[in-house]
């Protein structure tokens, strides 16, 4: 094993001997740019190389297939080199490489300067679409004067009217309780600092003090929670968890089950402990007081937003899956339990759909493809997998049972993406190669991995186009990929045939969603300018791989681009900007919603995508 | 006998589009309608259905291979003469009350097709009074087979098998449950006559039930 230093990221990790630069950047969790995946061809993944010991001062330590590097062919960067663990002069790296001809044969210093510029691209144009900061939370200085004799207005107008200067704001609710203090305060001090929205004053201070937002993403499986500052909209800390329901079941049919069963509370409860906990350790690392947070903005799935807010999953469950609820809600979040300033707000992003959720209305929301000429289709895959294919003229949503198999479930080797799960495979020449997660021996395959697997063995014509599986071994229908000797557990990690069967109804329901939203819209792949894929499998997974095994036609492979957690950024848009808040509920109703089960056509297009296409 | 061999090999590899063309050509050849349905299809299915239950093959490959079947059936139909199908008796089947997932039933319901009964499918988000019309509709049947796929349709599947049991014809008919959630325990506790895992053993399960 040698050790490979990404010096702009900081990051270390340990590699066999061969294995290519670019590899080690996915191992490394750098999600290097790689349109051709890995194949050497479209020259986006370049970097530069130095020797960690000798500083390049003689030959580099790689075996370098594409370009003959030697120090002697050294350039000097524009660019700055960051610290590492030494210091390293900038000229002592190679000229640029393409990472995935580039072999590992020492250990090295890597400077991944070519994906840092493009990497930082993705989030401005992507996910973090850069929109105007105008939160509709403010904060105004304001006087709490003694009237003048004769003055009829009250102390609440005399107050509010201050608030409305600077902008035309509608009518501020009058709150008995607040106005009943402005007596009281105007003997304390005749400066105040009110934090309010176009609608309501939430609190009276005396200092400006801190004033900050909290956005959550509450996934099935997972919850990412961020804090910002109001000042400027920057995010302060990041905190996620596995979401504490999965003891009710790891779907949403189940949680509703359970929650039909033994009562919606327990699962709500459930909830907002967890969103509860995460607010005290986000407040925690940012140093400030969760009395600070004066809004809280939440997207989940329907069936997520529905037990969040303790609304029966009664007709989500049952045909033909209505929300009880789909529009944008402000609500006061002391009233759901949430332990944040008592008079701050929860809002609750518009639901699309009983299977398209406020989480799939936030992902637009980060990205708006209704603002854009090009057809777009943006995928999150996970239990279910939600996509939205469309462009400014019209947007279709579907929602397809693609199960947990590319979360591991129902694979015999299957695991989430934890530390020793294989998740990459490469098949080369005949050899057989994989990464884990975090380096460790190997225990299991997540779904980057499963469907790595699953494309080398079509690849290496050990499955064939119905899925049965040759694979040569002891047991011709089992491929095993790591033996027992070689692994963390006892088993090995292998594939079964079961498994390749499992995968197939998995891509093939994907498959068919696309299939029918292209119908619906009659357009045609070749149309379809760019694919996003939102959540954590589609910043893992290997767009090749999953064009090959025929989750998404083959010919936009080269059209993929992973759009992190779009979700979780459509949370952080609502809180900054109150234009884009509006518009949430308008791209909710203004999206179509295709019910794939009430169509015809869609078993037919389920069973002929169940096939796999030659590599 | 080669075109009917040809047939019952496209239909077990699940070339759909091919096996239009080759029942065609078995027809033209001048092959008996029945041998082609008995022998190119139903036979294969059986096969099919076998290697399912050995573990040989997988919900995919069955799909397809039905599939297959379906369109073969389709050219196959106007050269069958009425009541030349459907030896072993009526089976209605449907998806119960609130579940609106159709393709493990429609594989079930080919799999006691090509067992030799007349299948009448009512479809998904089927209610109860839509169950026991249709029953009053096709009297002769002998089985009703109701699935579920939503742990949350369970209990209108109970409601549904709870009705029938009430029923004055329960005595003529028996009842088959099954689907991703159902098991053997709650079959017996909502007191179904059967139930059954997968497609392939659904079908013999109809024929041992009808049998006894």
């Amino acid at each position: 094993m040698y050790k490979v230093v990404f010096i702009r990221e900081g990051t270390i990790v340990s590699v066999p001997e061969g294995m290519s630069v670019l590899e080690a950047e996915i191992r490394a969790g750098l999600k290097p740019d790689a349109p051709c995946g890995g194949a050497g061809k479209c020259g986006k993944c370049l970097v530069r190389i130095a020797d960690m010991l000798s500083h390049g001062d003689t030959t580099l330590p790689c075996e370098a297939i594409d370009t003959k590097i030697s120090s002697h062919d050294n350039i000097a960067l524009s660019c700055e080199v960051r610290d590492s663990e030494k210091t390293i002069a900038a000229e002592a790296y190679s000229q640029p490489v393409r990472a995935c001809q580039t072999k590992v044969m020492a250990d090295i210093l890597v400077d991944t300067f070519s994906s840092q510029t493009k990497e930082y691209a993705i989030l401005t144009e992507g996910y973090l679409r850069p929109v105007t900061y105008h939160p509709g939370l403010s904060l105004h200085k304001i006087q709490l004067e003694k009237p003048e004799t004769g003055d009829k207005r009250s102390d609440w107008v005399r107050m509010t009217e201050q608030l409305t200067q600077d902008e035309p704001l509608e009518q501020i609710y009058p709150d008995p309780a607040l106005a009943s203090s402005l007596y009281a305060r105007r003997a304390e001090s005749t400066e105040w600092y009110a934090i309010h929205t176009d609608e309501k004053i939430l609190d009276l201070r005396r200092e400006p003090g801190r004033i900050c937002f909290a956005a959550f993403d509450i996934g099935t499986t997972t919850v990412a929670g961020y804090l910002l500052d109001a000042k400027d909209g920057r995010t302060l800390a990041v905190e996620s968890r596995l979401n504490p329901q999965v003891q009710y079941g790891a779907d949403v049919i189940m949680r509703a089950n359970y929650a039909l069963e033994h009562g919606i509370e327990i699962v709500s409860m459930c909830i907002r402990e967890a969103v509860n906990g995460m607010l005290s350790i986000l407040a925690k690392k940012a140093s400030i007081c969760t009395e600070d947070i004066f809004q809280v903005s939440v997207v989940g799935n329907t069936c997520m937003h529905h037990l969040f807010l303790g609304i029966s999953p009664a007709s989500l469950v049952h045909a033909p899956y209505t929300p009880a609820i789909s529009a944008r809600l402000t609500l006061r979040a002391a009233d759901y339990g949430l332990h944040v300033h008592p008079n701050a707000q929860l809002l609750m992003l518009p639901v699309i759909a009983g299977y398209v959720g406020a989480d799939t209305c936030a992902c637009l929301m980060a990205t708006r493809p209704d603002q854009e000429d090009n057809i777009t289709l943006m995928l999150d895959i996970g239990t279910n997998g939600e996509m939205v294919l469309g462009n400014r003229k019209r947007l279709v949503a579907c929602s397809t049972a693609a199960g947990p198999a590319f979360e591991g479930a129902k694979i015999t080797c299957g695991m989430r993406g934890a530390a020793g799960a294989v998740d990459h495979v490469f098949y080369e020449n005949g050899n057989w190669r994989y990464t884990t997660i975090g380096g460790e021996p190997a225990v299991g395959l997540c779904g980057s991995g499963l469907i790595d697997l699953v494309a080398c063995l079509l690849r290496a014509g050990m499955i064939d186009e119905n899925g049965r599986l040759e694979s040569g071994q002891a047991d011709p229908q089992t491929f095993v990929l790591v033996p027992p000797e070689d692994a963390g557990n006892e088993q090995g990690v292998y594939l079964t045939r079961k498994d390749v069967g499992e995968v197939q109804l998995a891509k093939a329901a994907i498959a068919a969603g696309i299939q029918l939203l292209m119908e619906e819209l009659q357009i045609t792949e070749d149309d379809i300018t760019e694919v996003r894929i939102a959540g954590a499998f589609g910043n893992y997974m290997n767009p090749t791989s999953a064009g090959e095994i025929g989750m998404f036609p083959r010919s936009l492979v080269g059209r993929v681009r992973s759009i992190g957690n779009a979700a979780g950024e459509g949370a952080k848009l609502a809180l900054l900007s109150r234009e884009e808040l509006k518009m949430s509920e308008k791209l909710a109703r203004s999206t179509d919603f295709i019910e794939l089960a009430a169509l015809p056509e869609f078993q037919d297009c389920f069973v002929e995508q169940l096939g796999f296409e030659e590599v | 006998m080669s075109k009917i061999t040809e047939v019952a090999e496209l239909v077990e590899k699940g070339k759909a589009k091919l096996v239009g063309p080759a029942v065609q050509a078995a027809l033209d050849e001048g092959c008996d309608p029945m041998d082609i349905l008995n022998h190119g299809m139903i036979d294969t299915m059986t096969i099919v259905g076998d290697k399912f239950k050995n573990g040989e093959i997988f919900v995919p490959e069955m799909l397809v291979a039905a599939r297959a079947m379906k369109k073969g059936v389709e050219v196959l139909k106007p050269h069958l003469a009425s009541g030349s199908t459907g030896a072993n008796g009526k089976v209605i089947i449907a998806t119960v009350s609130g579940d609106l997932h159709d393709i493990g039933k429609n594989l079930v319901a080919m799999m006691i097709e090509s067992a030799g009964f007349e299948v009448v499918d009512l479809g998904v988000d089927v209610s109860t009074d839509k169950v026991i019309e249709a029953y009053k509709e096709n009297p002769d049947t002998k089985i009703i087979c109701l699935s579920a796929l939503l742990t949350t349709t369970m209990p209108a599947m109970k409601a549904t098998v709870t009705a029938l049991n009430e029923s004055d014809f329960r005595s003529n008919i028996k009842v088959m449950v099954g689907g991703a959630p159902i098991t053997q325990e709650f079959a017996d506790e909502i007191g179904a006559d059967g139930y059954s895992e997968d497609a392939a053993s659904a079908a013999s399960l109809a024929k041992r039930l009808v049998a006894a």
